[in-house]
């Protein structure tokens, strides 16, 4: 038949489906680039790569949950959380380094697991909304932060746990590789697991999932762990950029998590979605960060240039989607 | 939170009144704190605590806010305090303006009301028929960044490249601090290449100055509003490898900077002697009790830790 | 016959509506005489939604047609447009929200307000006059929740005629009610029509089209192909208008007898709600049907054995052992499948494709350890769309797209993918058109032939008759008859299906 016209129909819809945010970003980095002085620079290209990479990492497991048409509002604080266990894991003098390490990474992707097991448990076990368990969790987890590590910055980590966090391999930092590491195999999980087909499945239609004879609860409350131990690892890689662990770090960490799905598509009622978008949309609030204060916009026109640019990227979605639709 | 907060002071407050009343009526003075959360203000408590035992003469009931903003609970810890009949109100204001009527009806009481850490707005202060030269117990935040700012600058020269980060716009201090970082930048003529917030915090400070150093490569020092950016100001400079070219300096001496400073990494800091201030602000709460007339600015020391002060 | 001869209300020229891939409508032409009821008949994906949406300012028309409402160029471009023109669309889907009063929602777009407040006594006596229009002898005030589905019906009708209405169109209006409150919907809409009021009427009940419409329009394949006077039309006329060939019979005889084995058995089931404990057993090779009024707990009592909704006790025997239902998940293991009567909003998940769906109940079929493989899936889908004739492009189609009757046979395939021995349908062809129907009649025969026992709920008696080899009449909560094919009656079901609701 018409196969050739199915097929370039098939390609325009795939395009405008996964990749019109991805257009968007384009543009952006091309009028950076043909403006700004040193953006389109190596050393400049990583540096956004390091500053995305924390927030890439906490909007994969976001991702996860907000395919579930949740939410979860305390990553920042759990962040805090994990970095102040992991950090007094670490610099404990009575461990050998090795020791240390393992411990500190375990500690906080534990306490990281652990927080979203008591989100999602709580969520499912009493049908609370996610939004009220996790903005519970946002105090609970900032409190036990400033409780154990009496309100303290902890820093002085081993020299070598500082070393690695300002590699690179080949030009890109080893924070960044990190990231695209999680974003790869969580897309993995999402598009070519059972998992991530009952993560869009419930998305869509819980209860005709629920009636296919498949424990939703489970999948759901997995989908908290799974963004707890991002996060956990989210922390990880903060401690090897900055070298502190703080109980005050990481507020609105959630904000820009959540702008970062949002931009990349995900629908907050849940089912629709992409890590691609994701990434992307980490991307692209990266890039308004450095680009915007690489032309030397002051502080206050920067955040509204910021906030409308989300906007847009949201609204011009809605025409991708009908578009695509279009094709479909 | 605030709810919960409140109820826990109601409660504590009235073990602590009814205690005292069985006790031989020690004065009990109220320490109205900011965000307990901030290192800073911690060790300020820490301070006030430790005074407080020491001295064994009075009663202290410490209460603390979630964050640097939350001015609701101070005003209605302010109100407490004097349902309670406290003798003594010792409050560090989140905001300059939003606390004034409370310390109104708090001096209106009889409460001798000590101001420290932050200023009361002078405006409000007339408008609600407060003196004009209302006490007030405090660093200068100005003197302080200035002090700071002249080290740097003595060490760069005349005309050197700097960076301000500032604190979050719209607080006092972020204000004060800036005004007496742009005192030096007149005096020594500096070259400010940028003045830009990143709200106090490490991460973003750390992005700023990151992205900072694309713009300006040849930046010789940075001036940050407090340590927790000092920090990601300092990471980013090394990230960059650039440690030994750029001078830094930061505000309120926190141990992670001392550490900085000692490793050479970041040139200096303002001790504003955090856990003195509150116990300063009480001991000048007993002279007005006393009946001694104390008004206007009473400043408390700020001073420059450099390696050299550090031990 | 003096109704046809009137002018015409709404004339429609050569539309066309053209969705990628699908034709949906093709030059379509239409009209519709002032103050008559005309049917508009059609197999599902003949074009009916689509009309109607066109004509309720849901879609826009490809450009080239036309038409024309009471005497006046009509293109709504939205639903509110065709409000303010005076047409009002009743969906099968009802849109009422069921927190809110009756009042409250029928006025929702226009409360009648005293300054800033509303006017709760002028809502209340204009919703009783709107109501007793419907032949509704309800409180004003009472939540919507509380209603059966037969009033909400009647409630969209109220709201319906609530504003300067010209044109009612009731999109399949029985699909959800009893005979009873049928026939007391075709009373209130001649009423309405010697009021003065025209109506088009979508329904697959064609003994219905008889009863009320005074012309016939067929759609098929997007295609008008005919509009006629009801009297003088015979049902077969009609049947192979809308098919394109002739059926030898509504309903295919089924040939093989049910074996004497018993593959489920119910004990003692007690469920909240019910005061009466149901046991029954299904045999293999059985079609057993479940009658009964709407309300009458078939529903709930299905939902409870396969552990939807809470049990309080009970045993359940499959294949002779004793099972513990809890949820979903026990039942599923245990070789039981529910096709429930809401298919779209909990037999599918609409926005995936037609070969996910289908894997759905059982990914671990076409996975190894937990990757799927998306070729394998793709085959079995395929295999299973082959062998239930599913009319899609590809399987990699969304099941949104698919029609009633399609989506009905995914559903299926799921279950057969998933290997059940026991399918529990509720209400198998609401909303599905005969064609369809008899498609999954022929299908329900053949998986008996596989072993397979299959429990029927149904609100069609006449189905329920002519496919099952037993009938259990529900009544209130109670069996309170289990009739042999050779002892169906229509009269006798019915009287059971009352027995327990007259003392």
């Amino acid at each position: 038949m018409q196969g050739k016209n199915i097929q370039s129909r098939k390609w325009l819809h795939l395009l405008l489906n996964e990749a019109g945010i991805g257009l968007i970003f384009v543009v952006l980095c091309g009028l950076f680039a043909a403006f700004v002085p040193n953006f389109a620079s190596l050393n400049n290209i990583s540096n956004i790569f390091t500053q995305i990479s924390i927030n890439t990492v906490i909007s994969t497991g976001m991702t996860f949950v907000i395919l579930l048409g949740g939410i979860d509002l305390s990553v920042g604080s759990v962040l805090s959380l994990c970095t102040i266990l992991a950090g007094m894991t670490i610099t404990n003098k009575a461990l050998p380094f090795p020791f240390a390490l393992v411990g500190a990474v375990g500690a906080s992707i534990l306490c990281g697991m652990i927080c979203g097991f008591f989100n999602g448990f709580v969520a499912e076990k009493w049908k609370v909304h996610s939004f009220v368990v996790t903005l519970g969790m946002l105090n609970i987890a900032r409190g036990a932060a400033l409780q154990i590590s009496g309100s303290r910055t902890i820093f002085s980590f081993p020299a070598a746990f500082n070393a690695f966090g300002t590699m690179a391999v080949g030009g890109v930092p080893v924070i960044f590789v990190m990231a695209v590491t999680g974003v790869s195999l969580g897309h993995f999980v999402l598009k070519k697991t059972v998992f991530g087909r009952m993560i869009y499945a419930i998305g869509n239609n819980e209860e005709a999932v629920r009636l296919c004879g498949h424990n939703t609860r489970k999948y759901k409350i997995s989908a908290f762990v799974l963004c707890g131990a991002c996060v956990g690892v989210a922390a990880v890689m903060y401690m090897l950029r900055l070298n502190i662990a703080s109980p005050i770090l990481g507020a609105g960490f959630e904000l820009s998590a959540i702008a970062a799905v949002v931009i990349g598509g995900t629908s907050m009622s849940g089912g629709k979605g992409s890590l691609v978008g994701t990434l992307i949309g980490a991307a692209i609030i990266g890039v308004l960060n450095n680009g915007l204060l690489l032309i030397g916009m002051k502080d206050f026109a920067r955040q509204m240039v910021t906030g409308l640019i989300i906007v847009a990227a949201v609204v011009l979605d809605t025409y991708r989607v009908r578009l695509s639709r279009l094709f479909s | 939170m605030k709810k919960f907060l409140l109820c826990a002071l109601v409660v504590s407050l009235l073990c602590v009144s009814t205690s005292s009343l069985a006790a031989e009526k020690k004065p009990v003075v109220g320490l109205v704190m900011k965000s307990l959360a901030n290192e800073f203000f911690k060790t300020m408590e820490e301070g006030a605590r430790k005074f407080a035992a020491e001295d064994g003469t009075f009663e202290l009931i410490p209460v603390g806010m979630n964050s640097e903003t939350d001015i609701d609970t101070q005003i209605n810890a302010v109100e407490n305090f004097i349902t309670q009949k406290v003798d003594m109100i010792v409050l560090a204001p989140a905001d300059s303006v939003g606390l004034v009527p409370s310390v109104k009806k708090a001096v209106d009481a009889g409460i001798a009301v000590v101001n420290f850490d932050v200023t009361l707005d002078k405006k409000a202060i007339a408008d609600n028929g407060l003196p004009e030269d209302f006490l007030f117990v405090g660093p200068d935040n100005t003197l302080g960044s200035e002090l700071v700012g002249k080290y740097l600058a003595e060490k760069l020269g005349k005309k050197a490249k700097v960076i301000i980060i500032e604190g979050n716009p719209g607080a006092d201090n972020a204000k004060q601090r800036k005004e007496g970082f742009m005192k030096v930048v007149d005096a020594y003529e500096l070259d400010l290449l940028e003045s830009t917030t990143a709200h106090w915090e490490t991460e973003e400070a750390n992005t700023v100055m990151t992205n900072l150093l694309t713009k300006y490569p040849d930046v010789q020092g940075v001036m940050c509003a407090n340590d927790s950016m000092a920090l990601g100001v300092v990471k980013a400079i090394e990230a960059a490898g650039k440690i030994d070219k750029i001078a830094v300096v930061g505000f309120d001496n926190i141990e992670a900077c001392q550490a900085l400073i000692k490793e050479g990494k970041m040139l200096a800091t303002v001790d504003q002697f955090g856990p003195e201030m509150a116990a300063n602000a009480i001991k000048v709460g007993f002279r007005i009790l006393k009946g001694e007339k104390v008004s206007g600015w009473e400043k408390t020391p700020v001073e420059v830790v450099s390696k050299e002060t550090l031990r | 016959m003096d109704k046809i001869a009137s002018p015409r209300l709404l004339q429609i020229d050569n539309v066309t509506k053209t969705f990628p891939g699908v034709k949906a409508l093709l030059s379509v032409n239409l009209e519709v005489r002032r103050g008559s009821v005309h049917a508009l008949l059609g197999e599902n994906g003949a074009g009916k939604s689509t009309l109607v949406k066109i004509v309720g300012g849901g879609y826009l028309p490809d450009p080239g047609g036309s038409m024309t409402f009471d005497g006046a160029p009509y293109a709504p471009s939205s639903p509110y447009d065709a409000i303010i023109a005076g047409v009002r669309v009743v969906h099968q889907e009802l849109n009422l929200l069921p927190y809110l009063s009756v009042a409250e929602n029928i006025f929702l777009d226009s409360l009648p307000r005293r300054g800033p407040f509303v006017d709760y006594r002028k809502l209340y006596s204009e919703t009783g006059l709107l109501l007793s229009r419907v032949g509704l002898d309800l409180n004003p005030a009472s939540p919507v929740e509380l209603l059966s589905v037969a009033q909400m019906q009647l409630v969209e009708i109220a709201k319906a005629i609530s504003t300067s209405c010209k044109l009612l169109i009731l999109d399949e209006p029985t699909a959800s009610l009893s005979s009873r409150d049928a026939e007391r919907l075709f009373g209130i809409v001649r009423a309405l029509r010697d009021q003065g009021l025209t109506t088009i009427y979508i329904s697959h009940h064609l003994k219905e089209i008889y009863e009320i419409a005074d012309c016939l329009s067929i759609l098929r394949n997007g295609e008008m192909v005919t509009t006629r006077p009801v009297s003088g039309t015979s049902i077969p006329q009609i049947v192979s208008a809308m098919v394109g060939r002739q059926l030898d019979s509504e309903y295919p005889v089924g040939k093989t007898p049910a074996s004497r084995e018993t593959i489920m058995e119910v004990r003692n089931l007690r469920f909240d709600g019910n005061k009466y404990p149901v046991s029954f057993s299904l045999k293999k090779g059985e079609i057993l049907g479940i009658a009964g009024l709407i309300g009458s707990k078939r529903t709930e009592t299905v939902r409870a054995i396969f552990g939807a909704d809470r049990k309080k006790s009970g045993e359940v025997f499959i294949g002779g052992k004793k099972v513990d239902i809890r949820s979903p998940a026990d039942a599923v293991e245990a070789g039981l499948s529910l096709l429930t009567e809401d298919r779209k909003g909990q037999g599918l998940v609409l926005d995936m494709t037609l070969a996910n769906n289908v894997t759905l109940a059982a990914p671990d079929k076409v996975s190894r350890a937990g990757v799927i493989d998306m070729k394998a899936e793709r085959l079995s889908a395929r295999r299973l769309s082959a062998e239930l004739d599913i009319k899609t492009p590809s399987v990699d189609q969304l099941v949104r797209n698919l029609s009633g009757g399609n989506q009905q046979k995914v559903v299926l395939a799921k279950w057969l993918f998933k290997d059940a021995n026991i399918l529990i349908f509720d209400e198998p062809t609401r909303g599905i058109d005969v064609g369809a129907k008899y498609e999954i009649y022929l299908l329900l025969w053949t998986l008996l032939e596989k072993g397979k026992g299959i429990l029927i709920v149904s609100s069609d008696l006449n189905e329920l008759m002519g496919i099952c080899h037993r009938i259990l009449v529900f009544s209130d909560g109670k069996i309170t008859a289990d009739l042999e094919r050779g002892d169906f009656d229509q009269e006798r079901i019915l009287s059971y299906a009352y027995q327990n609701y007259i003392d």
